[in-house]
């Protein structure tokens, strides 16, 4: 069936450290990474993201695809942002700098004047370097946390039994869901339906979607009622629940959250500071 | 029957949020195997009618959670990584309709279904604008671009999905909610 989760146990040194630390941790770092433009700032981040995703024993093959929407979604934002719209979320970017092509296209008796400078390319960079870090950082997770932790570890974060069981409860319709979609397409095609040839513009062709959506769904809710009578019955939420899978922090654990803490203050006093803002090598402008 | 509370979570709300971020999971990933191709470059995910259905039929908090962690699922199921701020955008495109939740009284009159479809506007507007806005924080780019390559082409293609699909599965629903007893 189409529907399974990427996760599967690697053995790697990322899966021996308990899931909550690691999301306080990729939390810390992703505050971190935003604080800084320098990109020899930046580039220390990406290294040590890089590494996390190392140590994980991910393979080209699983990430690809994640790696190809990651780039294409960069890609389009750092050529609109550099070359058409022209500006950064930094003042000192957008005004002035050093020129490196210039020229202006005559469009209709006006002419439209264009200037690439050397400060909006080295922004470009660092901008790519940042959105790598932050992606490599978050990229890992999915790939390399249990899905049926999550409502452990979101309990033991602190959100609330009833939330964190329905998280858990999310997971485990998934695979049943997907069995029921397989079953109503192949329904519907035993009927005529042809998925693959949806036929009229934009608006039909989402219109014949319903043939497919509204059966999965309403048989969804109704079962879901089945479910939450179920759950009514065995007094659900009437006291604090426990759940299977026990966390426990362990040292690896608080030293894994203790150098995010540390990364993030050594961040933040280091801009107080004043350093880590927009930096151009000066060699470039000489 | 007791009175509808806007935003209460019991039972009934745990279980539709986990089968409404489930479904949306899976549709979105079903869809996206599919690949049906698209008109200008809108690419077809009938699945975001799903949060916004679910906040109108259940409520606020059922449909933040169904777009929320369904959005969630479906990226880890296709392998795209984890993207917190997307993620609360969809949260947001469910959590908006779902503030009218007590005002629809019949699920097949033109009426209500206008409301509805009124919120899907607002609600996809306000999701994606978040999700683009924190786009800015985190990529670094300037609010011009990240109203062109992130914000119109998610906001046009969730506004047309969920205006012609929304009245479709509220229709849908009208005809099982007596059956339910509720």
């Amino acid at each position: 069936m189409l529907v399974s989760f990427n996760y599967h146990n690697r053995n790697s040194l990322i899966e021996k450290i308990d899931p909550r630390a690691r999301w306080i941790y990729s939390v810390l770092i992703l505050f971190a990474v935003t604080l800084f433009w320098d990109i020899r700032f930046l580039l220390f981040f990406l290294a040590l993201n890089m590494g996390q995703y190392f140590l994980a024993r991910l393979t080209w093959k699983e990430t690809r695809r994640a790696w190809g929407f990651i780039f294409f979604i960069m890609g389009m934002m750092v050529l609109v942002n550099t070359l058409i719209t022209s500006a950064g979320t930094i003042r000192e970017v957008m005004q002035g700098g050093h020129p490196l092509i210039a020229f202006s296209i005559p469009i209709f008796g006006r002419s439209l004047d264009f200037t690439l400078t050397i400060e909006r390319l080295w922004f470009a960079l660092a901008q790519v370097v940042r959105i790598l870090a932050i992606s490599a950082l978050f990229l890992v997770i999915p790939f390399t946390m249990d899905p049926r932790q999550y409502g452990a570890v979101f309990r033991g974060l602190g959100l609330p039994d009833r939330l964190a069981y329905s998280l858990d409860l999310a997971f485990r319709f998934v695979p049943t869901l997907g069995r029921d979609f397989q079953m109503t397409l192949d329904a519907q095609r035993a009927r005529g339906y042809e998925v693959e040839k949806l036929e009229g513009g934009l608006f039909a062709q989402i219109r014949k979607m319903a043939p497919l959506v509204v059966p999965v769904t309403i048989n969804a809710i109704l079962s879901g009622e089945d479910i939450a009578n179920a759950l009514d019955l065995r007094c659900f939420g009437l006291r604090r629940r426990t759940w299977i899978e026990q966390l426990k922090y362990r040292r690896q654990d608080y030293l894994v959250i203790g150098l995010g803490a540390l990364l993030l203050i050594a961040s933040i006093v280091l801009k107080i500071l004043g350093y880590g803002d927009f930096w151009l090598p000066p060699a470039l402008i000489s | 029957m007791e009175k509808k509370s806007l935003w209460a979570f019991g039972t009934r709300e745990v279980v539709y949020s986990a089968i409404g971020a489930a479904l949306y999971a899976v549709l979105s990933v079903a869809t996206n195997f599919l690949q049906i191709p698209a008109a200008a470059n809108v690419s077809i995910r009938p699945a975001v009618a799903i949060p916004m259905f679910f906040g109108v039929a259940f409520g606020p908090w059922v449909g933040l959670l169904t777009g929320l962690v369904g959005n969630v699922i479906s990226d880890l199921i296709s392998g795209y990584g984890f993207w917190p701020w997307w993620d609360l955008g969809n949260g947001l495109m469910g959590f908006i309709p779902g503030l009218i939740y007590l005002s629809i009284k019949n699920f097949r009159s033109g009426g209500d279904i206008l409301k509805a479809e009124i919120m899907v506007v607002v609600g996809a507007a306000v999701g994606m604008f978040v999700a683009s806005l924190s786009e800015i924080w985190v990529s670094g780019i300037d609010f011009a671009t990240s109203m062109a390559t992130n914000f119109t082409p998610a906001f046009v293609s969730n506004i047309v999905n969920g205006l012609i699909l929304v009245p479709i599965l509220m229709v849908a629903y009208a005809a099982v909610q007596g059956r339910s007893g509720r």
